[in-house]
């Protein structure tokens, strides 16, 4: 009795700090995260024009516009377009880079610092000079593909190569974080698995497969599933490269969303589409975490 | 281990700090040449002693913030004008706040919305009706019975400017669209540098002759941009008597004959011919011409400076007649007063100040507009610059683009420019992409949507 009210009090008492350690960061979440997510809730049900001071209630019209909206449709192609191509591609490289990396060459500190620049670049400028790189008439690298042999395109002016330009660019761009994330993970890894290993007589590509890939699961989730997240919501860059041309092949959700919030200015809209959105993106990421077995320890 | 990590946490700081250093640079705007200033100090100092008596007694100077997007080539020429009006008006200042037409149009109506925003803004005319309609901006009649005179602007500007009957603005600039021509590559195609076309017929055959599909030194005839520009592609279905809406802007007119068969003309042209490529927009199509890989484009005054800096050799001329007749399109920038200001006197004289004869003078001569007065006819500072009459004398064929539509924004980017990229890209038919954009714009106009 005493010792159970005891571990009560220690109980308490730990919930207590926790309050407090979680309150600062919990409150600018609560403030800047959770709160936007439900006041949008809210938009997503009016008639809610930046322009007009009646904001009018509206019911599931926003959504059932959207449930009959081509151009809503075909964003949605494109942001699953844009995801099978820049995550699987890009996790493969940036293990790859890591691996390398992760190996005691010389110059390594240089070449990290290579593929780590574009992630610390902005996002604006980089798009910026890859379309002038990519521009068909002007471009240095559209010049070269032509002179290596590739068939001229107008890359992103046209329907089917803007869309794998502006993959390319983001797999490019981000390959450097997933590099140094992974290369984190690699490192945890104890040398004496390896040892072990070499010792019952496994090649390298076996200790890759029944160690490294074992072992980086946990970190390999976190970059599967950040990775999933941000290519769902990619903007900048499309807003930089082709704005959602040409002819909306490269228009993404969060770039329709956009054009509805603050180029329409309707606002109930937007926020209908940014809803849809933010359910997909969490019913995948527990599509993933369940995928990857999170809870389990095998 | 260690210590690579941190030699490498070295490097990549560094490099960190020298991209944002060259990112900053790269941001920094350039300085406005200063090339009026010294030739128009005497009018500026006559300027001040006229408005010396009106000097606040407190001595405290009212501030205004100016909202606009001028990031052309024209761009000095604004700013000297705001400039000048400082030095001219001492109890006054007004920061002039330049951002790229997009960024503004998305900031512009929330900030005003909530109370707060700039004292004067200026966009594109079009957009008057959505503005005024939401109490965005405010009604300037009073403006216009003492101050400025609507008997001196041009008629077709006086309708621009209202909304409702009312005036809701004045004019910051005035624009009409020519026929900008390469003369090198005119001459180097056997055509007469100094005989630009003057009808369709003329004008598809320089463009047929200065194409050049095959080759290293691929060459297009004309550089039609499509979304993102100023219009372009309306003249050519005005041109042959098409339109997108009707008159009363109550019925959609894409499938009318004469629209339809000037977008087939001139789509066969560019799907077939070559002529021009696709899903261009306005920046890129300037940039076709000024490198000379186009031999002709449609563009208003703004790029003459550009264009000519560059030493480009072309000249302009009208947009060549079509079946129906000569035709340009209008583009003015209307220069309103957001609805929270707090100071209405001041705004009105920095307004009147604007559409003044010494103010439009200097505007003209210095960007190649033509000036919002009609009453400016000889002066000297106009004839400096030989491409003011030439886009002033186009100004009764020019014609507004979808004017006095709520949705003006909607129904370009949503139906317009959808439906003729699918037919320059050969996503569908003309007569299918337009059917399916004559029901979309219905819809529209209808308030369906």
């Amino acid at each position: 009795m005493n010792i159970a009210r005891k571990r009560t009090s220690v109980m308490n008492r730990q919930k207590r700090a926790a309050f407090w350690f979680l309150l600062p960061s919990m409150s600018i979440l609560a403030l800047f995260v959770f709160w936007p997510i439900a006041d949008l809730f809210w938009l997503s049900f009016h008639r809610w024009s930046l322009l007009d001071a009646n904001h009018a209630y509206a019911g599931l019209a926003n959504y059932v516009k959207l449930v009959h909206d081509e151009r809503f449709w075909n964003a949605v192609v494109r942001t699953v377009y844009f995801t099978a191509g820049s995550v699987p591609v890009g996790i493969v490289l940036s293990l790859a880079l890591a691996l390398l990396a992760n190996e005691p060459l010389k110059g390594m500190s240089a070449f990290k610092a290579i593929y780590f620049l574009p992630v610390i670049s902005s996002f604006a400028i980089i798009s910026i000079i890859w379309s002038f790189l990519l521009d068909p008439d002007i471009g240095l690298l559209s010049y070269w593909l032509k002179a290596a042999g590739f068939p001229a395109s107008a890359w992103l002016r046209s329907t089917t190569w803007a869309m794998p330009a502006v993959i390319a660019v983001a797999i490019w761009k981000n390959v450097g974080f997933n590099m140094v994330i992974l290369l984190a993970g690699l490192q945890s890894i104890s040398a004496s698995l390896y040892e072990a290993a070499k010792i019952d007589g496994a090649g390298a590509l076996q200790r890759f497969w029944s160690v490294t890939l074992p072992a980086l699961r946990q970190t390999l989730l976190f970059v599967v599933i950040i990775s999933v997240i941000a290519s769902f919501q990619v903007f900048d860059q499309v807003y930089v490269m082709t704005r959602g041309g040409p002819l909306n092949s490269t228009e993404t959700v969060v770039y329709y969303i956009y054009h509805h919030g603050f180029e329409l200015l309707d606002m109930g809209y937007a926020s209908a589409i940014a809803w849809v959105l933010f359910v997909v993106v969490f019913l995948i990421t527990l599509l993933q975490l369940r995928l990857f077995r999170f809870n389990e320890t095998d | 281990m260690k210590t690579s990590a941190k030699r490498w946490a070295t490097t990549t700081v560094t490099l960190l700090a020298a991209s944002a250093l060259a990112s900053a640079c790269g941001g920094g705007k350039p300085a406005a040449p200063a090339q009026t200033a010294g030739q128009d100090s005497a009018k500026q100092s006559a300027a001040q002693e006229q408005s010396g008596g009106k000097q606040d007694s407190s001595g405290k100077a009212v501030t205004l913030t100016f909202w606009n997007g001028f990031t052309g080539p024209d761009r000095p020429g604004y700013e000297n004008l705001v400039k000048q009006f400082n030095d001219t008006h001492p109890n006054m200042k007004v920061t002039i706040d330049i951002s790229p037409w997009d960024s503004l149009l998305a900031k512009l109506p929330t900030s005003l919305a909530t109370g707060q925003g700039p004292d004067l803004a200026a966009f594109d005319s079009s957009l008057i009706t959505k503005y005024a309609k939401s109490n965005l901006i405010l009604p300037l009649d009073d403006l216009y019975s003492n101050g400025v005179d609507q008997n001196v602007l041009p008629k077709s500007l006086v309708s621009a400017m209202k909304y409702n009957n009312k005036f809701y603005a004045v004019p910051a600039n005035n624009a009409t669209l020519l026929l900008y021509y390469n003369k090198d590559l005119f001459k180097a195609a056997g055509l007469d540098p100094n005989k630009p076309p003057s009808t369709w017929d003329e004008w598809m055959d320089a463009i047929r002759k200065t194409t050049k599909t095959n080759g290293s030194d691929k060459q297009y005839g004309i550089a039609l941009a499509d979304h993102a520009t100023i219009p372009m592609w309306p003249i050519l279905v005005w041109g042959n008597g098409g339109n997108f809406v009707s008159d009363d802007n109550k019925s959609s007119r894409m499938t009318d004959p004469k629209t339809q068969e000037a977008i087939k003309t001139w789509s066969d042209l560019v799907i077939a011919g070559g002529v021009s490529p696709t899903n261009l927009t306005g920046a890129e199509a300037d940039k076709l011409f000024q490198s000379g890989k186009a031999a002709m484009e449609m563009n208003g005054p703004w790029a003459t400076g550009g264009y000519t800096q560059a030493g480009l050799n072309y000249d302009v001329a009208p947009i060549p007649a079509g079946p129906a007749g000569k035709v340009t399109l209008a583009s003015t920038v209307a220069l309103v007063a957001g609805k929270n200001t707090k100071n209405k006197d001041a705004v009105y004289e920095f307004m009147k100040f604007w559409v003044s004869k010494d103010a439009q003078a200097q505007l003209s001569g210095q960007t190649g507009f033509p000036p919002v007065r009609t009453d400016l006819g000889d002066d000297p500072k106009l004839k400096q610059n030989p491409f003011v009459p030439k886009f002033a004398d186009v100004a009764n064929d020019a014609k507004y683009y979808l004017p006095g539509l709520e949705q003006y924004d909607k129904i370009d980017s949503d139906v317009i420019v959808p439906a003729i990229q699918a037919i320059t890209n050969k996503k569908a038919s003309v007569d299918a992409a337009l059917k399916d954009a004559d029901k979309k714009l219905n819809d529209i106009l209808q308030g369906k949507n």
